[in-house]
C-alpha cells in the first residue's frame, strides 16, 4: 500500500525533487572538498616518500622550500656535503613553480641530474632516455595518463617556453615534469645555483647523528630531515580542518533550511490534511512522524544524488583538471548523517507547528 | 441500554478580538447505543460548535461530556485525541478524504491511526470488507478521490469513519455537497450502519426528509435546543 508519506512525495515531484537537490548540494560539498583535499595531500605525501633522500640541506633557513622559487645555494656545497664521512650521495637541485598546465594552473618542475636521482631514489624509465638537452624533459606516469602525453610530445613550461618529452619514469618522486640541472639553471638564468642538496647517507639509520655533523662541518645553513618535511605538509596547511569543519557545518545548514522550507510550504498547503488526521484521533506524534518521515524520505533521494554527482563530478574533474580525489568512508558517513540529520531536523519545526495546528480551523482551511 | 454520549449544560463562548461570542448557551443531551439522531436549526445556532464540543476537537466553556464512559471534559488535549480516535467517526460535509492516496488507502490511514499503540496496524480485513460490501464500493477502491463523484466520496468517508467500529459516528451535513439522488443514496447507507452495526449517529442536517429518517430529531435555535425530539422505538 502507498502511504501518505510516499503519496504526498509523488504528489509533488518537482518539490520533492528540488529539496533533494538541496540535501544533494550539501552533499556534494562535503564529499569534493573532503575527497579535494585528501587525494591532493595523499598525493603530495606519496610522492614525497618516494625521495630516498634521508636529508635535504637548504642555505634558507626561513621556509620548508616546498614552493619556493628560489634558487640561491651554490652547487658547489654537494662537493663539500660528498666530502663528509657516511654521506653517500649528494644531488643538487632546483624545484621551481611554473605557470601553466593543468589542476591549479600552476605546476612544479625540477632541474636535477637525472642519473644520480634515480640511482638515489631507485627510479627507472619506462620509456625513452633521461633529459641532456637544454629543452628535453622527463615526465612520470600519472602525468603522462593525466595528460595523454608520450615520449616525443611537447609541453610547454614557464609560461610558453616548449619543451620535449624523452622520457617517462616510474615511481612518481617529487615533481612530475623533470629536467636537468643545467636546463633549469639556463632556464632561471642561475648558473652554478640550486635550491637544495639531496643527501643520501650510507646508514640511513644515523640521520639525526649525521644532520647534526653536517650542521658542524658547514654551519649556517638548514639542514632538515626529510621525513620530517613530509610531515610538515599536513602541518604547512594547518586551517585545513578548520575550513573542513565549517564546510561540513555549512552543508548541514543549507540541507536543513532547504528542507525546511519545502516543508513548511507543504504545511500551508495541506493544513486541511492536518485537521482531518486530527480529527481521525492522530496523536501530535503521529502528525510529527509522518512529516519527519517524509523529509527523510527527500533526504535519502538527496543523499543518494548527492554520491552520484559527488563521484560522477569528481571523475570528471579528475580527468579534466587532472586534480586527485580520494573519498573516505568516514567523511562519506559524515556526508550521508549531516543530509539525514539536517533533512529530519530541518522537518522538525514546521512538522511540531503542524501538530499544533487547531483542528478545527484546520478543517475549515481553504 | 449502554449510554454512550452524555452532554450536560455545554456552553461554549468564542472569543474575537475583544468581544464574546456565545455559541452554546447550556445544552445537555443523551445518546443511547444504536440511536439515530438529527440536529436541525437555523445557520449560526451552534449545531457546529456542539459536534466539535462533543468529538473533542474543540473544549466547551462549561459543562461536561462523557463519551461511552469517558471524560472528555476533564481530559488532557492528548487523552482527548485518544479518546476520539478509539471511540468517535467523523463525516463532514465536504468529504475531507486524502486526495493522494485511493480509497483504500484512505481507510488504511484511518485504520493504521486507530491501531495506534495497540499495535492492530493491519486493521481487520474481514470488517473492511463487509463495510465495503454494504456501502457498494467493492469496486472503487482503487480511485482516488478526484476519480469518483461526491456522492461515493462521501460513502468513502462514511466507510473510513465506521471501519474502526467507533462509538458514535458524528456527521456534520454529510449530504450538504451532494445532489438529491447521491443524498438519498448516502442517506441510505448511513441508516444501513444504524440498522447492520446498530451504530450510533448524530447527524446535523437542513434536509427534512434526511431528518425523517432518524430516530430522533432536535431542534437548536440561538446555541440551545429548543425541541428535543420523543425517542422513536423501532
Ligand atoms: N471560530 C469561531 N470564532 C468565532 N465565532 C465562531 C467561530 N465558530 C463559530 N462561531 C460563531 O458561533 C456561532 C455558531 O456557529 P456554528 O456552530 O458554526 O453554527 P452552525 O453550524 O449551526 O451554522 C455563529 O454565530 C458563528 O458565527
Ligand atoms: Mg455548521
Amino acid at each position: 500500500m502507498e502511504s501518505l508519506v510516499t503519496a504526498n512525495v509523488r504528489q509533488r515531484p518537482v518539490r520533492a525533487l528540488v529539496s533533494a537537490a538541496g540535501v544533494a548540494l550539501g552533499v556534494c560539498l562535503v564529499m569534493l572538498f573532503t575527497g579535494l583535499a585528501r587525494g591532493l595531500s595523499n598525493d603530495l605525501e606519496r610522492r614525497s616518500q618516494n625521495l630516498k633522500a634521508e636529508i635535504v640541506f637548504t642555505r634558507d633557513a626561513g621556509s620548508t622550500q616546498l614552493m619556493s622559487n628560489a634558487a640561491n645555494l651554490p652547487v658547489k656545497y654537494a662537493e663539500e656535503l660528498l666530502k663528509i664521512d657516511g654521506v653517500a650521495m649528494a644531488v643538487p637541485d632546483i624545484r621551481y613553480v611554473s605557470q601553466g598546465g593543468k589542476g591549479f594552473g600552476f605546476e612544479q618542475v625540477e632541474g636535477v641530474d637525472w642519473e644520480q636521482f634515480a640511482a638515489m631514489n631507485g627510479m627507472s624509465l619506462v620509456a625513452g632516455r633521461g633529459p641532456q638537452g637544454l629543452d628535453e624533459v622527463v615526465i612520470d606516469e600519472t602525468k603522462a595518463r593525466n595528460n595523454k602525453l608520450s615520449v616525443g610530445n611537447e609541453l610547454k613550461l614557464f609560461g610558453n617556453q616548449t619543451y620535449r618529452v624523452v622520457g617517462v619514469y616510474t615511481p612518481e618522486a617529487g615533481p612530475r615534469v623533470k629536467m636537468s640541472l643545467a636546463a633549469m639553471q639556463d632556464a632561471l638564468q642561475a648558473p652554478n645555483k640550486c635550491t637544495w642538496v639531496y643527501v643520501k647517507l650510507k646508514d640511513p639509520g644515523r640521520a639525526v647523528e649525521m644532520a647534526r655533523k653536517i650542521d658542524e662541518a658547514l654551519p649556517g645553513n638548514k639542514i632538515q630531515l626529510t621525513r620530517d618535511i613530509i610531515t610538515n605538509i599536513e602541518k604547512s596547511i594547518p586551517y585545513l580542518g578548520v575550513f573542513l569543519r565549517t564546510l561540513v557545518g555549512l552543508s548541514a545548514l543549507v540541507s536543513g533550511l532547504v528542507v525546511m522550507l519545502a516543508m513548511y510550504t507543504t504545511i500551508t498547503e495541506r493544513t486541511r490534511e492536518i485537521g482531518i488526521l486530527k480529527a481521525l484521533g492522530a496523536s501530535r506524534g503521529f502528525i510529527v512522524g509522518e512529516i519527519v518521515k517524509e523529509a527523510v524520505l527527500i533526504s535519502v533521494i538527496g543523499v543518494a544524488a548527492g554520491f552520484a554527482v559527488s563521484f560522477l563530478a569528481g571523475y570528471v574533474i579528475q580527468r579534466a583538471y587532472a586534480l586527485p580525489f580520494e573519498y573516505s568512508w568516514l567523511w562519506g558517513l559524515t556526508a550521508a548523517l549531516i543530509g539525514l540529520l539536517g533533512g529530519a531536523l530541518g522537518a522538525l519545526y514546521p512538522a511540531v507547528r503542524a501538530a499544533n495546528l487547531d483542528a478545527v480551523s484546520a478543517l475549515a482551511y481553504e | 441500554m449502554r449510554t454512550i454520549l452524555q452532554a450536560e449544560n455545554l456552553t461554549k463562548v468564542y472569543r474575537v478580538g475583544s468581544v464574546d461570542v456565545p455559541a452554546l448557551r447550556g445544552v445537555s443531551l443523551d445518546v443511547e447505543e444504536g440511536e439515530y439522531l438529527a440536529i436541525m436549526g437555523p445557520s449560526g445556532c451552534g449545531k457546529s460548535t456542539m459536534l466539535h464540543l462533543l468529538g473533542g476537537l474543540l473544549t466547551p466553556t462549561t459543562g461536561s461530556i462523557h463519551i461511552d464512559g469517558e471524560d472528555l471534559t476533564a481530559a488532557t488535549d492528548a487523552k482527548r485525541t485518544d479518546i476520539r480516535r478509539r471511540k468517535i467517526g467523523f463525516v463532514f460535509q465536504r468529504f475531507n478524504l486524502f486526495p493522494t492516496l485511493t480509497a483504500e488507502g484512505n481507510l488504511k490511514l484511518a485504520e493504521s491511526i486507530h491501531g495506534g499503540r495497540d499495535g492492530k496496524k493491519g486493521g481487520d480485513p474481514e470488517r473492511r470488507r463487509e463495510v465495503l460490501r454494504l456501502l457498494q464500493l467493492e469496486d472503487k477502491m482503487h480511485h482516488k478521490p478526484l476519480e469518483l463523484s461526491g456522492g461515493e466520496q462521501q460513502r468513502v468517508a462514511l466507510a473510513r469513519a465506521v471501519v474502526n467500529r467507533p462509538a458514535l459516528i458524528l456527521a456534520d451535513e454529510p449530504t450538504g455537497n451532494l445532489d438529491t439522488e447521491n443524498s438519498a443514496i448516502v442517506l441510505n447507507m448511513f441508516q444501513e450502519m444504524n440498522y447492520r452495526f446498530n451504530q450510533t449517529i448524530i447527524m446535523i442536517t437542513h434536509n427534512p426528509e434526511a431528518a425523517a429518517m432518524c430516530r430522533r430529531i432536535i431542534q437548536m435555535r440561538d446555541g440551545q435546543i429548543v425541541a428535543p425530539g420523543p425517542r422513536v422505538q423501532i
